[in-house]
């Protein structure tokens, strides 16, 4: 089942994105350097040098939206490494062995000459480790780091008080592999870091992520739901790649006037909405319409991704020091969705202001805690259903989970 | 049987066990501080003089609980620990503390701290993060110097006392010493002991000065040892916190003359140059390289020297379900020997799958 978009800003976004994505071809062929980003790395260097870049993540979203994960594992596997492991990140890895790449999605992701991924759990630097042995590719690994204490609202303290929540240890260690990474780049590349146009950069992110944060609070407000997950998703998240752009800050505006027209003329995702579902956990990329499955027999519209909640609150930073603000945004990133007491009492926050009904939790190996996130979901009232998948390998998604969600929202959601 | 070696044997049957010294802490004794993972400073521990012994799992037991808490996309062997933990089977300890030396043991560290806050009853005690790390850099140096001094000052805290890391040093240096000479019988043609009684020998349960004593007089019985004349395995891939893996393995006629997890070969370290938190940070920051934090290429180049080390026959890598680096490592490992080597992967906890083995590297003795 295919998922249908109806915002005009997410169309446009995915406009954009095959322009944008077409021109950077472009642009490696005319021998510019190309980097390859994981998601939770500091892109906003990258856009400061005015360095091609594409994000691992989107990628492998791209390759499994056109049903070609597949290909891709199997070629990690004709390679000797495992085919199970870490599907997100070695999916990607996957076109690097492609003997055929310009036959993958959009001509083909061009061959990095630069990879920069966080050292995050066992296998991440593993894998882009392996892809810096080609030749040409160097990969720059940063650390990832952890606190024994935390405070537990961090979403109350990040735009500001980022260092109260974050913990200078952690940000003395990244800000410092940033420096690096500048003089890194500069050395390698040729390209000018300029001070002035890194606070540009680190001002059009704040102003993008604010649009964000007024949209989020729209459809946390709005009954019923005036858009799906199908439609914010791309709204919010092919923008996210290309932060601290006008052309980012200035769809993210468009989405929330589009959002805010839509509430004011009262058009629904679903007329007949019954019940609003939170999908915690990475895209189901292979099947965007499972997000619109549930719509019209049981009235349930998924009115709230990660994608848009962590645009609202993972972000904004706002700081004298653009290093070191920076490296706020990114030093605890993944803590803010994985990591309780951060994940679990922040998805408790957001089901509450979204007035949910019903929690569908996509569990994968890899980024782990689904425990806590289901247990203080839970205890607040909010019923959940766990699906165990992995979101780019449709080899691991059982052929019962639309009948068990099903069975759910007539048993328990609407009961 | 060889006195020392039965000794140590014995010890190492406790480990994980509630020791003595865990009642009647009010009446002066030491802390006891159960702790977790490869990167753990353990020299700190003894230094401070609480009794610290690392925590294991047990295959055979259940860890259902674990699997509840930790999901079962974590190596079982931190949820084993858990399960272990939360069924009380390492009696009453005071602290807890946890290295993030793999995914594993960070995820337990942030379940223990969630289960501390949000169900207090389970009795858990105050749990503590070392988080030391491994990029070859400057900047996770500094990172790791503050780390190790918040964890020195942590524990002269707990303690009320301050830390004796002189004598604390050279102990461990000692110990590490010792236990060098013991590999190198191990690594002898034919070896004189085995993979089993090595695993045994480097982690018995003991007080640093004990097993520095008893490893002496293993030594100095050296002569006494029985030979093991096996097909030579070099183990490579994930950690064995019990001996499961070792006795199923050398059940099949091979030997396991080497290995590079934490619990066997990798114990052996060089000598801490100084008796200070800069160069204890400096040696806890390169120590490895383990299948989590070291890359394919640093793993590949490691295996080849310590198999030629060992003079092994047969390199087997091993990678548990759910503890998949070891299959990161293998093709770049492959590459780098010139021995038959075969990869056992998401093997089940304690288990190997020897039908894998016989199938393609049968084993003559």
């Amino acid at each position: 089942m295919r998922s249908v978009k109806s915002l005009d800003t997410a169309a446009e976004a995915g406009r954009h994105q095959r322009e944008w994505f077409a021109d950077l071809r472009r642009r490696v062929a005319a021998g510019e350097p190309f980097a390859l980003l994981n998601a939770d790395v500091p892109h906003e260097i990258f856009r400061t040098m005015d360095i091609p870049y594409a994000v691992s993540q989107w990628w492998a979203s791209l390759v499994t939206a056109k049903q070609r994960s597949g290909h891709y594992l199997k070629l990690v596997r004709q390679r000797g490494y495992p085919d199970y492991s870490e599907q997100y990140n070695s999916v990607t890895l996957g076109s690097a062995f492609d003997p055929e790449p310009e036959a993958g999605p959009w001509g083909g992701l061009p061959k990095p000459d630069i990879i920069v991924g966080d050292a995050s759990g066992d296998i991440t630097r593993k894998i882009f480790d392996v892809w810096g042995q080609e030749p040409g590719v160097t990969f720059y690994p940063l650390e990832s780091a952890a606190e024994n204490e935390v405070p537990v609202n961090w979403w109350e303290l990040v735009p500001h008080r980022w260092e109260e929540a974050v913990g200078p240890a952690r940000l003395d260690l990244l800000t410092a592999e940033l420096e690096n990474l500048v003089r890194f780049l500069e050395t390698t590349t040729g390209r000018r870091f300029r001070e002035s146009r890194f606070r540009e950069v680190m001002a059009l992110v704040n102003e993008q992520e604010e649009w964000n944060r007024k949209t989020h609070a729209l459809i946390a407000r709005a009954r019923p739901a005036p858009l799906s997950v199908v439609d914010s998703i791309p709204s919010v998240m092919l923008p996210q790649w290309h932060r601290g752009t006008e052309w980012a800050r200035d769809i993210a505006k468009r989405f929330y006037e589009e959002v805010r027209d839509r509430v004011d003329a009262g058009q629904a995702a679903c007329p007949d909405e019954r019940a609003r579902l939170m999908w915690i956990g990475r895209g189901l990329w292979y099947d965007m319409g499972f997000y619109q499955r549930f719509q019209e027999e049981y009235g349930a519209v998924f009115v709230w991704s990660m994608y848009l909640a962590v645009a609202a609150d993972g972000y904004i930073r706002y700081g004298d020091d653009p290093m070191r603000t920076l490296a706020a945004r990114f030093a605890a990133f993944s803590d803010q969705l994985y990591t309780p007491p951060w994940s679990s009492e922040w998805y408790v926050k957001e089901a509450r202001s979204h007035g949910i009904d019903g929690v569908v939790h996509l569990v994968s190996d890899d980024p782990r805690g689904s425990y806590f996130t289901a247990r203080a979901l839970e205890a607040a009232g909010f019923p959940v259903i766990e699906i165990h998948a992995d979101n780019v390998d449709t080899r691991t998604f059982a052929d019962d989970v639309a009948e068990r969600v099903g069975q759910w929202l007539e048993k328990v959601v609407l009961a | 049987m060889v006195t020392a070696l039965a000794a140590l044997e014995e010890a190492y049957a406790r480990r994980g066990a509630p020791p003595a010294a865990s009642e009647g802490r009010s009446d002066g004794r030491p802390l006891v501080v159960g702790y977790v993972g490869a990167d753990m400073p353990v020299v700190l521990l003894t230094a401070a003089g609480v009794h610290a012994f690392r925590l294991t799992g047990d295959p055979e037991s259940d860890f259902a609980l674990g699997d509840r808490y930790l999901g079962r996309g974590v190596d079982p062997v931190a949820r084993s620990v858990l399960a272990r933990l939360l069924a009380g089977a390492f009696g009453d300890l005071d602290r807890i503390v946890v290295s993030h030396d793999c995914e594993a043991s960070l995820r337990l560290f942030y379940a223990l701290r969630e289960l501390r806050r949000v169900e207090p009853g389970a009795g858990l005690p105050e749990t503590y993060l070392v988080d030391i790390l491994h990029l070859p850099h400057r900047t996770t140096a500094r990172y790791n110097r503050r780390r190790i001094g918040e964890f020195a000052a942590r524990l002269e805290a707990w303690t009320g006392r301050p830390l004796d890391l002189a004598g604390a040093v050279a102990a461990h240096n000692e110990r590490s010493r010792l236990l060098a000479a013991v590999a190198e019988l191990r690594r002898a043609v034919p070896a004189r002991l085995t993979g089993r009684q090595f695993l045994a020998v480097a982690n018995a349960a003991l007080p640093v000065d004990e097993h520095i004593a008893l490893l002496e007089q293993l030594l100095a019985e050296a002569g006494e040892l029985e030979e093991h004349a096996g097909r030579r395995v070099f183990l490579s891939g994930s950690e064995h916190d019990t001996p499961h893996v070792y006795e199923a393995i050398e059940s099949e006629g091979y030997v396991i003359v080497g290995e590079d997890h934490s619990f066997g070969d990798l114990s052996v370290h060089e000598p801490i140059g100084a008796a200070g938190l800069d160069a204890l940070a400096e040696h806890y920051h390169h120590s490895g390289p383990t299948a989590h934090r070291a890359t394919a290429g640093e793993r590949a180049a490691h295996a080849a020297a310590a198999v030629r080390r060992c003079r092994a026959e047969l390199f087997v890598a091993y990678s548990r379900i759910a503890d998949e680096a070891p299959a990161w490592d293998f093709p770049a490992q492959r590459a780098a020997l010139n021995i038959p080597a075969v990869l056992l992967e998401r093997q089940e906890y304690g288990r190997a799958d020897l039908a894998a083995l016989r199938k393609e590297h049968p084993c003559v003795v």
